[in-house]
């Protein structure tokens, strides 16, 4: 079916227009001016029953096919039945018409005129789409009938626009972005949901306050600066700022971004704005940089690491030349000593006889200058020769050791009438000889630096830990001053004249080399002329090494 | 002398003639060879035809250029020619160490220079002692 032209019948006015639209249908589709007559009165009869009667009704002009055939309709419908006041009209109607059908159902209730058509061929679809344009724009037929065409068309419009409003309150909405709206004096008119759940507390103006409880503290005295500047010279602004959500201590980051709209004169008449989280973008970004800091900062201590390295060679190889250095010089000296030492002997035994007192004397003295030499250049030796070993540990017995060096250090012991208090000490990993050389030269300074007003006590004391041992030995000697208990590990560091103490200045640098071979440490302490006390720090377990074999 | 019963390898000519002063003395000089390194050594031990023509002690300096006294020695003592020649290291250091490593290696003993003339009789007076064995 299709449909013409729609009249509502809700008047005396809407009868007539009814009844003039029927007679131009059935002009338009070829009738005869009777039949026109015909339709137009069986029209206007089921009308004015309606009007009477109904509650809702309208008319409907329509062309339908039927069998074939075309024909003419007039429905007239209503959401009641008023077929019970229309019976007389109904018969009236039928004898003016082909047909005449009624239909019901609960809410709708149809009276169907039909007419048939005699020229089929006149009612073609562009004929029957020329009918609907002339009733279009059919000139009103009165004041009250152009009145009432505007009135539906606002009613329209009106409609159209509730609906638009509302897809786009559904559409900002579902958006995850905050968008708000504001007139062009800066009142915000418009929010939508999702800048009301974030901010939980929505700005009533562009430029407000509100914005301080929003943006992150650090940030609002610059967003506030540029928000003022873009509203006072009504330009875009967008920037990045932390908001705070919903009232919480959670600051996100956010994209926030102000257009003013702008009419054809250039004026404008209000603002829209954006506010778009981007919290995973700045992490991103953020990562991104610590991590390009980080790669920097590594390659960096990479850098300095390889420094360190090259120094450490370098280092390495000059004191490694020291050390050959000092262990040849000692080795070549020790040969033409030892020459002049045996030859003035030689010269003394074999040729006393021709030799006057004195010129034995001269001889003595050269002896034991010659002695002397020969103590510091071993000495030497041995602290040269520390430095270059490559020391191999093993399972060392400290009580059987000390007890060795008590067997050496008997003669002096003895003529000093020394007392040495000895512990049990437990075994640990270490390298003998050297551990040897360490407390030897430990007692024998007790020894030697001994007061005469009293015996020497000597007294070693061991606490152990759990991954190491603390070994103390204390004398009663003349001691030193504190401020020496540094310097006297420093090698050739003498506190003495050689007339008060012979030596030669190594002993206890070759002590702080033992320990520091055995990756432990040595600290002195002493109050003058009372005692002093040497604090030795090893660790029970080594890293085992190999003695590299004089293979070549 | 036709082969020589002492070998003493140094190239200081200092302990040569010290040595050989004392050997004079003792009556043993024409038995003793002096030579100045390990290889020198080694080619004059090479040149002897007949295990009886080896010498019956080798003293060994171990300060020596081109091949010194511990190298010497563990080429001696790793031939089988001349593994069984008793071996003395004649050495100015008196380094414990090194007088162990060389016992090791199979030196009979560690004789430390001489710094008196007690010492040096005494030591010449040890060597010659081999001579008669």
């Amino acid at each position: 079916m299709k449909e013409i032209v729609k009249v509502n019948l809700e008047n005396e006015m809407d009868l007539i227009l009814a009844h003039k639209r029927a007679m131009k249908l059935g002009e338009l589709s070829g009738l005869s001016l009777l039949i026109q007559t015909s339709l137009a009165t069986a029209v206007s009869e089921i009308a004015r029953c309606a009007i009477e009667h109904g509650k809702n009704s309208s008319l409907l002009l329509a062309v339908d096919a039927e069998k074939g055939r075309k024909v003419l309709k007039a429905v007239i419908r209503d959401t009641s039945d008023f077929s019970a006041e229309c019976i007389e009209a109904a018969m009236y109607a039928k004898r003016l018409v082909n047909d005449v059908v009624v239909t019901k159902s609960p809410r709708d209730f149809q009276v169907v005129l039909k007419q048939e058509v005699n020229f089929q061929g006149l009612l073609s679809d562009n004929k029957i789409q020329s009918f609907i344009d002339y009733f279009e724009s059919e000139p009103p037929i009165s004041a009250y009938d152009e009145l009432r065409r505007k009135n539906i068309m606002l009613q329209d419009f009106a409609e159209k626009l509730r609906e638009s409003d509302s897809d786009y309150k559904i559409l900002t909405d579902s958006l995850p972005i905050m968008m708000f709206s504001a007139s062009n004096r800066g009142i915000i008119t418009f929010t939508n949901k999702w800048l009301r759940d974030f901010l939980h507390t929505v700005p009533t103006e562009l430029a407000g306050s509100a914005w301080q409880t929003i943006i992150h503290p650090s940030e609002f005295s610059s967003f506030n600066k540029e928000l003022q500047n873009a509203v006072a010279r009504q330009i875009s602004f967008n920037a990045e700022y932390r908001l705070r959500e919903n009232d919480s201590e959670d600051y996100v980051w956010h994209l926030f971004s102000i257009i003013p709209i702008k009419n054809e004169k250039q004026m404008v008449t209000r603002w829209t704005g954006l506010i778009v989280d981007i919290n995973p973008q700045k992490l991103v970004e953020q990562t991104l940089k610590d991590n390009k800091e980080l790669q920097e900062t590594q390659k960096e201590l990479f850098h300095n690491q390889e420094e360190l390295q090259k120094k450490v060679i370098e280092l390495n190889r000059s004191n490694h030349e020291l050390e050959q250095f000092a262990h040849l010089a000692t080795h070549d000296l020790q040969e033409p000593l030892r020459k002049l030492f045996y030859y003035s002997d030689t010269l003394k035994r074999k040729y006393s006889a021709s030799l006057d007192p004195s010129a034995v004397t001269v001889l003595n003295n050269m002896a034991s200058a010659a002695t002397r030499m020969k103590e510091l250049i071993n000495d030497l030796l041995n602290y040269s020769r520390l430095q270059k070993q490559n020391v191999p540990f093993e399972e060392v017995n400290l009580n059987a050791t000390l007890i060795e060096v008590l067997k050496d250090l008997d003669i002096p012991i003895r003529e000093k009438n020394a007392t040495i208090n000895i512990p049990v000490i437990p075994s640990l990993i270490g390298n003998e000889l050297r551990l040897r050389q360490l407390f030897n030269n430990l007692i024998s300074n007790s020894l030697k630096y001994s007061r005469t007003d009293v015996s020497p006590e000597i007294t070693i004391d061991v606490t152990t830990n759990d991954d190491h041992i603390v070994v103390k030995v204390r004398d009663n000697g003349i001691g030193f001053e504190e401020k020496h208990k540094e310097r006297i590990f420093g090698l050739f560091e003498r506190l003495h004249t050689r007339e008060q103490f012979p030596g030669t200045g190594i002993g206890l640098s070759i002590c702080r080399k033992i320990v520091e071979l055995h990756h432990g440490r040595i600290t002195a302490d002493s109050v003058l002329n009372e005692w002093s006390e040497f604090e030795i720090t090893l660790p029970l377990t080594q890293v085992t090494t190999t003695e590299t074999a004089d293979l070549q | 002398m036709s082969f020589p019963s002492i070998l003493v390898v140094d190239d200081d000519r200092e302990d040569q003639l010290i040595l050989e002063e004392y050997f004079a003395d003792i009556g043993v000089s024409s038995q003793v060879k002096y030579l100045d390194n390990g290889e020198t050594t080694i080619s004059f031990l090479e040149g002897t035809a007949n295990a009886d023509e080896l010498p019956k002690l080798i003293v060994l300096d171990l300060n020596m250029p081109v091949l010194n006294g511990t190298q010497t020695l563990i080429y001696l003592k790793r031939t089988v020619r001349y593994k069984n020649i008793p071996v003395i290291i004649f050495s100015t250091s008196e380094n414990d160490d090194e007088k162990r490593k060389c016992l090791s290696y199979g030196a009979v003993d560690y004789l430390v220079k001489p710094m008196t003339w007690d010492e040096g009789h005494a030591i010449a007076k040890k060597l010659a002692s081999y001579i008669d064995n």
